[in-house]
């Protein structure tokens, strides 16, 4: 028997300089709609100092496929839903406007896209993960910020990344379970102003039995 | 006047003239004519924007409406809805009507249960107006959903979301009012006063269960933490509303029975109920942002919406209120209560509203606010104002409202007082 897929993403965001190469490569793979806050995906920056001394940090970012997806259990007819390999997707033809999800995500993840005049977000790429095993974003990055995988998948690169790797999630205290692993910086002073001190660090050893719990759960 | 007796109900027999020419009716129509101006360009935004997509472009590069939307894309803002604001006044209002209009059916409900006998004798009055402005928040709220996608509701229901709960809510709700409705006006007494108490437990059952969904429907947002850690979110809208339910009922006392005798007492009545759900409700709102989370209680409290905040709704709907009333006991003064706090009750709709999605979403990390756009400065809140389709609909719900009401009287002389 086919072993269930549970697909999530590796974001070493250290190495993202702002190309916007994946914003441009998901446009043009989903036909996204054209617009400044019509995105699936896009890097998120924030601009600060230390002792006068200012960086920015660069988040790429996207729907986080939660196991745990409030815009699913919000959504009254069931055009939120979850598909094979834990992918949140909308039908587009049963959204009726309500906009609860858009409410529901901690993530800022779903807009409303006017030529389907319903809600939009990242699928993950789910229409060419056969036949490329990747996402289009993933594909086109030139600093191989992100790592696209199955978590199920104990020989493949993105379990054998997050093994040798520590990382973080975004607002873990929704309690969401997000699917965007975020790598820590091997750079300390990289680390330091990039991440709160409220944030939890994890390692895969910690991490992988609750997130293969719910994933049995939902297979 | 002549009247005409079907199945138990006492209509007046009228020609179409009242219908058309009444004062009020016309003044309805002006309000709902604003509505259609409202829909009309809400259907050309939602349904007709120059949206274009890199496909579409690339098949056409030369397209000028295609080039014309491109550039509303990137320099402008293109669509409906903000992605950083999805609810909006829409929402707003479909609460306050709601919920203002439930809970003058919910206080009726329970001052028959009390025995107040004056309310009993005024209830056709003040029923049809909660059941109309129930109406007012459905019709604003059907203009802010897709109506093309709502069979969807039907054929794949999700069952425990607050949003989905509303449709067999308001299935069930609104037959039940007219039918308690249409025991107060019939003739059928001996039959209705057999039904009075089930009726009168349910109809209180009904209204409990109609806030327990309302709250659900803002308490699943997790995201949204002034939703979300509002204590006992259900109390607060029933008391948040019973308070502008009386505003509502004060000024409709004023304007359809201040000739009666009975005008006084009602007012005074009035009166004392505003009293004691201000005095809750001032207690609530100092216990509630005591424990809400600290972002989104500072930016009402201390931030951008303090002004709305202090002057708009606690000023408005509870200290005003509370001064004209308190040692007075001249109708006229009830009125001038019941005219502010129905005005800060919506102030109050409105700031819990876009209160709750005003602390932007984009402090994901902790560190600091994102910027998602390179043209964009850093936005420390949300707040994208009304536009004008939006505040049509909106003032066009309260011609739904006044037309409603205006129908059944003229049907059925709901302003007379009946003794049920």
């Amino acid at each position: 028997m086919e072993q269930v897929k549970n697909y999530a993403m590796a974001l070493d965001y250290q190495n993202c300089i702002n190309c916007k190469a994946c914003e441009v490569a998901c446009k043009e793979e989903n036909g996204v709609q054209l617009g400044a806050d019509k995105q699936r995906i896009w890097v998120g920056m924030v601009e600060g100092s230390i002792f006068g001394k200012p960086f920015v940090n660069l988040y790429p970012s996207q729907c986080n496929h939660c196991l745990n997806a409030p815009c699913v259990s919000v959504c009254p007819t069931n055009a939120s839903h979850v598909v094979d390999g834990g992918i949140v997707k909308v039908d587009s033809d049963k959204c009726i406007l309500c906009k609860g999800c858009m409410e529901a995500c901690p993530y800022d993840a779903r807009f409303i896209d006017d030529i389907t005049v319903a809600v939009d977000k990242c699928t993950f790429c789910d229409h060419r993960i056969d036949d490329y095993g990747t996402t289009a974003c993933q594909a086109t990055c030139p600093t191989k910020v992100r790592m696209f995988g199955d978590l199920n998948d104990a020989e493949g690169d993105l379990v054998k990344l997050l093994k040798t790797k520590k990382f973080f999630f975004q607002k873990e205290k929704e309690g969401t379970l997000p699917k965007l692993f975020y790598i820590l910086p091997d750079n300390e002073n990289y680390a330091r102003q990039s991440v709160s001190t409220d944030t939890l660090i994890h390692t895969w050893d910690e991490i992988a039995p609750l997130y293969g719990i719910i994933n049995e759960k939902r297979g | 006047m002549q009247k005409t007796t079907i199945l138990g109900l006492e209509f007046n027999e009228l020609s179409i003239k009242p219908f058309l020419f009444d004062k009020v009716i016309l003044f309805a129509y002006a309000l709902i004519l604003l509505a259609f101006y409202g829909i009309y360009e809400i259907i050309n935004v939602r349904y007709f924007s120059g949206a274009v997509n890199a496909h579409m472009l690339a098949l056409e590069p030369t397209n000028e409406v295609f080039k014309e939307s491109l550039r509303t894309a990137v320099f402008g803002t293109v669509g409906e809805v903000h992605r950083e604001i999805p609810w909006t006044l829409f929402i707003a209002n479909y609460m306050y009507m709601i919920y203002t209009g439930s809970g003058i059916i919910f206080l009726v409900a329970l001052a028959e249960l009390f025995g107040i006998h004056l309310v009993a004798k005024t209830a056709a009055s003040f029923m049809v107006a909660g059941i109309a402005m129930v109406f007012a928040g459905l019709f604003t709220i059907a203009t802010d959903l897709n109506l093309l996608n709502m069979i969807w509701m039907f054929l794949d229901p999700n069952y425990n979301t607050g949003m989905w709960l509303m449709l067999p809510l308001y299935s069930i709700y609104i037959p039940f009012v007219l039918f308690e409705i249409y025991l107060i006006l019939t003739n059928k007494r001996e039959w209705a006063k057999k039904l009075a108490l089930p009726i009168l437990l349910l109809s209180i059952g009904v209204d409990l269960i109609e806030y327990y969904i309302q709250a659900k429907l803002f308490s699943m947002n997790t995201a949204r933490h002034l939703w979300t850690e509002f204590p006992a979110l259900m109390l607060y809208f029933i008391i948040s509303a019973f308070v502008s339910s009386l505003g509502v009922m004060g000024i409709l006392t004023f304007l359809v029975h201040r000739t009666k005798k009975e005008y006084e007492k009602l007012m005074g009545l009035i009166k004392v109920s505003m009293l004691l759900f201000i005095s809750l409700l001032g207690t609530y709102e100092i216990f509630a942002y005591l424990v809400v989370d600290k972002n989104a209680a500072f930016i009402i409290l201390f931030g951008p919406f303090k002004a709305a905040y202090f002057i708009g709704y606690i000023f408005l709907s509870l200290t005003v209120p509370f001064l004209l009333i308190v040692k007075t006991t001249k109708p006229i003064y009830t009125l001038f209560a019941s005219i502010s706090v129905v005005i800060g009750g919506y102030v109050g709709r409105y700031l819990f509203v876009y209160g709750g999605n005003a602390n932007p979403l984009s402090n994901r990390f902790g560190i600091g606010f994102e910027q998602y756009d390179i043209y964009e400065v850093v936005k420390t809140y949300n707040y994208v104002a009304p536009h004008l389709g939006e505040i049509f609909i909106v003032v066009g719900s309260l011609g739904v409202a006044i037309l409603i009401y205006k129908v059944f009287d003229i049907l059925f002389s709901i302003n007379e007082l009946r003794e049920h």
